[in-house]
């Protein structure tokens, strides 16, 4: 039983990251705009179909994952414009269910131009594995834990040493102020659904190699994202980013020593036990909003 | 309130004279389908009132499809009894659920019912030797009336529109009455409606295992009518198919749910039989982009319905000069009003 344990937890890590990645794009969208985005793991699914769709064009690995996200990017900016700007000044509730309308139009749309069929993607760098301990952690999977503290450790630099970081973090303290001061929030909306589109198109390509990529690999991604998110407090990266491990984790160890099967289950009971016990910690939270 | 009654009975005399009018199987099945749908809507529209959303109407309506389904088949009981037993147990699983969650601020409901779905349509698929796993469960009873079995559409079309005629009345009486009105007002204001004496967990508590018990009365009848379950039309998709179609017919408006459940279940049926002509090559649930897009455009310019969409029309036309000026001082203010 022991023995599996190191395997368990670098799978754990490996998918945890992603996750991460995910809820680091919820994370941004939450604090920019107030929008719960559960378009976010279509995201991770564009990035990666994009880029398998790019790599059976035969082009190479990394223009492919260059332009596969700069397209996810522009999806996540066309997300804006097209659904959410429009209804600027909604509901809350009203804006989230445009967000899964949203997500549902990706995965239609995904499934009418790639087909159902798993695309497979090839690893980043072929080779041996690392044996840790009696675990085994492939290149692939190094990749994505590195990737994604890559991708955190940049959005914290231009979060804090940046000008345009600056005006992110002001509009999400205090919109009315910020307007004052000549930054828009609708820009700074934009902008958050571009960047986070973005990481998750970044998540989606570096896990495809390891689960393959299909249309409907955004639907899960996203809301096991979402839960890490809610796990690390929804205003809160670094915390979200240790929720996307935790997650990760948790679904390994349920899969490896329970049942194969329920992990989404214990995942989203762990949701349901994380809501109710922050009931009161979440309201405060959301009223203090922080990148 | 007679102009109530005048609707209903127009509507019962129009529903008597459909099987005389159209009596293919086709469309029976077809009517089938919107009445149990537009129970599980009406349901939602309930919680509506309040100024709920529940993603988690699906798990109620498999739960009720499930338990009845059990009840009858492996314990022999007869479906008369094991419908309004599984209703009862969705009830009871509602108020579980209700007790932690409807303490939790409108955006985080959602999100605990969406979780409650997710988590029931794991258990259909996993727990095997109960539900049969993925592959569901086959041969179950029928339903029996007066000595005679049940077999036809169209046996099952008096059946179900009965059903839903008794759902209308219910919802009907219900907002048009005492607590209709307090969960207007809790729809207006919580703190107001606390304000004024009403009790607000209390009544929130009530309409949202109210409209679980809904979803779980059309999911015993689903079960019976068509005698196999599956897993996979109580999953995510069918709660967002569910709360599609509660707010083309404007989420708080009950005439608007029957409309809702009929026009988005027609929707399908020719997005089903016409978009294999142009994506042939394609199969599975394409037909969700359409179902987005239809919910993204109707959040965004009819957010109180299509029912009553006219009036949202003619504010929209109005809006145009602004919104070619964008940036105005109009955005501005709605801006500041969003972020308040």
């Amino acid at each position: 039983m022991l023995a599996l344990l190191p395997q368990l937890l670098l799978t754990g890590l490996t998918i945890g990251s992603i996750y991460a990645l995910v809820a680091i794009g919820f994370v941004i969208i939450y604090n920019i705009t107030g929008i719960l985005n559960f378009a976010q793991g279509e995201f991770a699914m564009a990035g990666a179909m994009i880029c398998a769709a790019l790599l059976g064009a035969h082009v190479p690995l990394v223009p492919a994952a260059a332009v596969a996200v700069a397209g996810t990017c522009l999806l996540g900016a066309l997300m804006e414009r097209l659904s959410i700007e429009p209804a600027f000044g909604s509901q809350p509730l009203t804006l989230i269910i445009i967000t899964f309308g949203v997500s549902m139009a990706f995965r239609g749309i995904a499934l009418m131009l790639w087909g159902a069929d798993p695309y497979s993607l090839p690893e980043f760098t072929p080779g041996d594995p690392l044996t840790v301990l009696t675990g085994v952690l492939g290149r692939q999977a190094m990749w994505a834990i590195g990737l994604s503290i890559v991708v955190v450790g940049a959005l914290f630099a231009f979060f804090a040493r940046t000008l345009p970081g600056a005006a992110v973090r002001a509009c999400a303290d205090n919109a009315l102020a910020s307007r004052l001061v000549g930054i828009s929030p609708r820009r700074m909306a934009l902008f958050a659904f571009t960047v986070a589109a973005g990481v998750g198109a970044v998540g989606g390509i570096v896990i495809a190699p390891i689960t393959g990529a299909t249309y409907d690999m955004g639907l899960g991604l996203g809301l096991k994202g979402f839960v890490a998110a809610v796990i690390g407090g929804l205003t809160n990266a670094p915390a979200a980013v240790l929720g996307g491990y935790v997650v990760g984790m948790i679904e390994s160890l349920v899969t490896g020593y329970l049942a194969p099967g329920y992990g989404s289950a214990i995942t989203f009971a762990l949701l349901l036990l994380v809501l109710s016990l922050q009931r009161e910690g979440l309201l405060q939270t959301a009223r203090r909003r922080q990148v | 309130m007679n102009r109530e009654f005048a609707g209903l009975a127009l509507l019962a005399a129009a529903l008597a004279a459909v099987p005389a009018l159209a009596p293919s199987a086709y469309v029976m099945a077809l009517f089938n389908l919107i009445g149990i749908y537009a129970i599980v809507t009406l349901g939602l529209v309930l919680l509506g009132t309040s100024g709920q959303v529940s993603l988690g109407q699906a798990a109620f309506y498999g739960l009720g499809a499930y338990a009845s389904a059990l009840l009858a088949r492996n314990l022999g009981w007869s479906p008369w009894l094991s419908m309004p037993s599984a209703v009862a147990l969705v009830a009871v699983v509602a108020y579980g659920v209700g007790l932690p969650a409807l303490r939790l601020a409108d955006v985080f409901f959602v999100l605990a019912t969406l979780g409650v779905g997710i988590i029931v349509n794991v258990l259909m698929v996993q727990l095997d030797p109960l539900t049969g796993g993925a592959s569901g469960l086959r041969d179950i009873p029928g339903l029996v009336v007066a000595g005679r079995r049940l077999t036809t559409d169209r046996d099952y079309y008096y059946v179900v529109w009965g059903a839903v005629l008794a759902a209308l009345l219910l919802a009907r009486n219900l907002s048009g009455h005492r607590a209709g009105r307090a969960l207007r007002a809790i729809l207006g204001s919580e703190v107001g409606a606390a304000a004024l004496g009403i009790d607000v967990e209390r009544y929130k508590m009530r309409v949202f295992v109210l409209s679980a018990a809904y979803a779980g009365a059309a999911g015993a009848l689903y079960a019976h009518y068509i005698r196999f379950i599956s897993p996979s039309p109580f999953a995510l998709y069918a709660s967002l198919f569910f709360l599609i179609m509660a707010v083309v017919g404007g989420l708080t408006n009950v005439w608007g749910g029957l409309f809702g459940a009929a026009a988005v279940t027609l929707l399908d049926q020719v997005v089903r039989a016409e978009m294999p002509r142009i994506f042939p090559r394609v199969g599975g649930e394409y037909q969700t982009a359409i179902y987005g897009i239809v919910l993204v455009l109707i959040m965004i310019f009819f957010p109180s319905g299509i029912v009553r969409g006219g009036l949202d029309l003619r504010r929209l036309v109005a809006r145009v000069p602004h919104a070619a000026g964008s940036g105005g001082p109009a955005d501005a203010e709605s801006a500041g009003g969003a972020r308040a």
